[in-house]
């Protein structure tokens, strides 16, 4: 890719992530789920299981160990969000519009992707938020970057699974389908408990999940007690999901418009 | 057999065909259930036991059968709301108006095939618990008291359903009001006992009617057969039954006078 290339992409991508970020304030029925999810499973999750607290889970309090796990949903809800506008495009002839122009095509799928780790990061702090209105102490200066680095790289990896369906079915009916493996990958991770205690096949599946270290290192973020290898371990994930959604995703940007 | 009778049957059966020929209408109210219950019991069933205020169980899957069952139920019951709402997007419901069929068969035919449908879902998730080790203390009756209270539980979801595809005349409108059913379930007792919460989120689970809806299918599974507890369930659907399925037949009546 020559340099005036790469500038035109980044330029392009740059203003789509700004029409994704816009289209929040224009449709905000699109945006607030993925808003309210996340605050919903704080509260929820952190007040029907709080008799968990009682066991070894690293904390005391039943929120705590639930906050990485609201972000991380927020983060995968603001993925889930660039498929769903990148499907509506589609639909609604935009991407025909800017394919037949001289924009380049990667910046497609970057904007989306550049706009879902932005809206990751309002997710989070608004779930940082309610969780200090919860009276949980905040996770200090390192701890808080851990937490929106994780949720971040989550909202891109899941952004580019996202696009990935939606190049591919080229609709918006195809939502359930980018929302149901995101699920599945968080709920069989360390979502509910950690490995110490889970049993059977879920052990087996959590351990092999890659959600499994990014969960894991947002709660060691926000205890203050990162390591490198937890760091490691989670950046090896990140590089995981993001290979292989990445792919998916630009397999599927290489196939648009061929038929 | 009474034309209103055989009229209600041949609706009732086609909504459980309807059902059964889209797989996006039958497929998460089973799937999300089991998945969710095979994911709390694999993370809580080892440490529930040694929870303070959680019951003796035989194992945290015979805890959490019900709690799939109720949600079984609860995302059927609004897929059917939303089929009939589709029915009268699609223009069915307006020719069904203007034959001669019976008023009642339209609303009756759509709660009997809910209530159908959430008896074989019921019976479903127990067997598939029992094959994973559970044990239903309660034995066959009490088997039976919790696939009888699913099933009439899928009157009052199925008529708050048909009320809102009546009102609003639209798919998406019912269907939105699944996040509801999914918070109000979380907060009561339907995944994790009540005696393990705190403050205010258990001052809501205490007054919330699903949790002791949920609490009088459970008590059969894990403890055995309890009438009172049973009688409580019914009450609780009973009551919501009238004030659903009173409004759908408002509501009906309203539409096919052409009020609404």
């Amino acid at each position: 890719m020559s340099a005036s290339t790469f500038s035109r992409t980044v330029s392009v991508s740059g203003m789509l992530a700004w029409r994704a970020l816009i289209l929040v304030r224009r449709m905000p029925a699109v945006f607030i789920p993925s808003l309210v999810m996340p605050l919903f499973i704080l509260v929820a999750t952190s007040g029907a299981f709080h008799g968990i607290s009682a066991m070894p889970i690293g904390t005391s309090s039943y929120l705590a160990f639930t906050l990485p796990f609201a972000t991380i949903m927020g983060a995968g809800f603001a993925g889930i969000n660039a498929g769903m506008t990148l499907a509506r495009d589609i639909e609604g002839g935009f991407v025909d519009r800017l394919i037949s122009s001289p924009a380049p095509r990667m910046s497609l799928v970057a904007g989306p992707f550049a706009a879902a780790a932005m809206r990751s990061l309002f997710t989070t702090t608004v779930v940082l938020l309610a969780a200090w209105i919860g009276q949980l102490p905040p996770p200090g200066l390192l701890g808080t970057i851990g937490i929106y680095v994780m949720a971040a790289s989550f909202a891109m990896a899941t952004a580019c699974w996202s696009m990935g369906v939606a190049l591919r079915a080229r609709t918006v009916q195809a939502a359930p389908m980018m929302q149901l493996v995101v699920f599945i990958l968080v709920f069989t991770s360390v979502a509910y408990a950690p490995r110490d205690l889970q049993t059977g096949w879920l052990r087996t599946v959590s351990d092999w999940n890659p959600v499994t270290r990014i969960l894991e290192f947002s709660r060691t973020a926000e205890f203050q007690t990162m390591t490198w290898a937890g760091l490691w371990a989670a950046i090896a994930s990140i590089a995981v999901l993001m290979a292989v959604f990445g792919s998916f995703a630009l397999y599927g940007l290489s196939r648009l418009g061929n038929d | 057999m009474n034309p209103a009778i055989r009229q209600t049957v041949a609706l009732a059966r086609r909504s459980i065909n309807s059902t059964f020929r889209f797989p996006q209408a039958w497929f998460p109210s089973l799937f999300f259930p089991l998945v969710l219950m095979a994911i709390f019991t694999a993370s809580f069933g080892r440490s529930a036991a040694s929870i303070p205020g959680f019951p003796h169980v035989d194992g945290f899957l015979s805890f959490a059968v019900t709690g799939a069952i109720v949600q079984g139920v609860l995302i059927s019951a609004v897929g059917a709301g939303a089929f009939f709402a589709g029915d009268i997007e699609g223009g069915f419901f307006d020719r069904l108006a203007s034959s001669p069929a019976s008023r009642s068969a339209i609303l009756v035919s759509r709660l009997c095939a809910s209530v159908l449908l959430a008896a074989g879902q019921a019976t479903f998730f127990l067997l598939i618990a029992l094959v994973f080790g559970a044990t239903v203390q309660g034995g066959v009756v009490g088997a039976l008291i919790v696939i009888v209270l699913a099933a009439l539980l899928a009157i009052p979801i199925g008529g708050l359903g048909v009320l809102l595809a009546l009102r609003t005349g639209s798919a998406e409108a019912v269907q939105g009001m699944f996040p509801l059913f999914f918070a109000l379930m979380f907060f009561s007792s339907t995944f994790f006992p009540r005696e393990t919460m705190t403050g205010w989120f258990k001052i809501v689970a205490d007054i919330n009617p699903i949790s002791h809806l949920v609490e009088g299918m459970r008590v059969q599974v894990i403890h055995g057969v309890d009438w009172q507890a049973a009688g409580t369930s019914l009450a609780i659907i009973l009551v919501l039954a009238v004030l659903t399925v009173g409004g759908s037949a408002i509501n009906l009546r309203r539409r096919l006078e052409g009020d609404s």
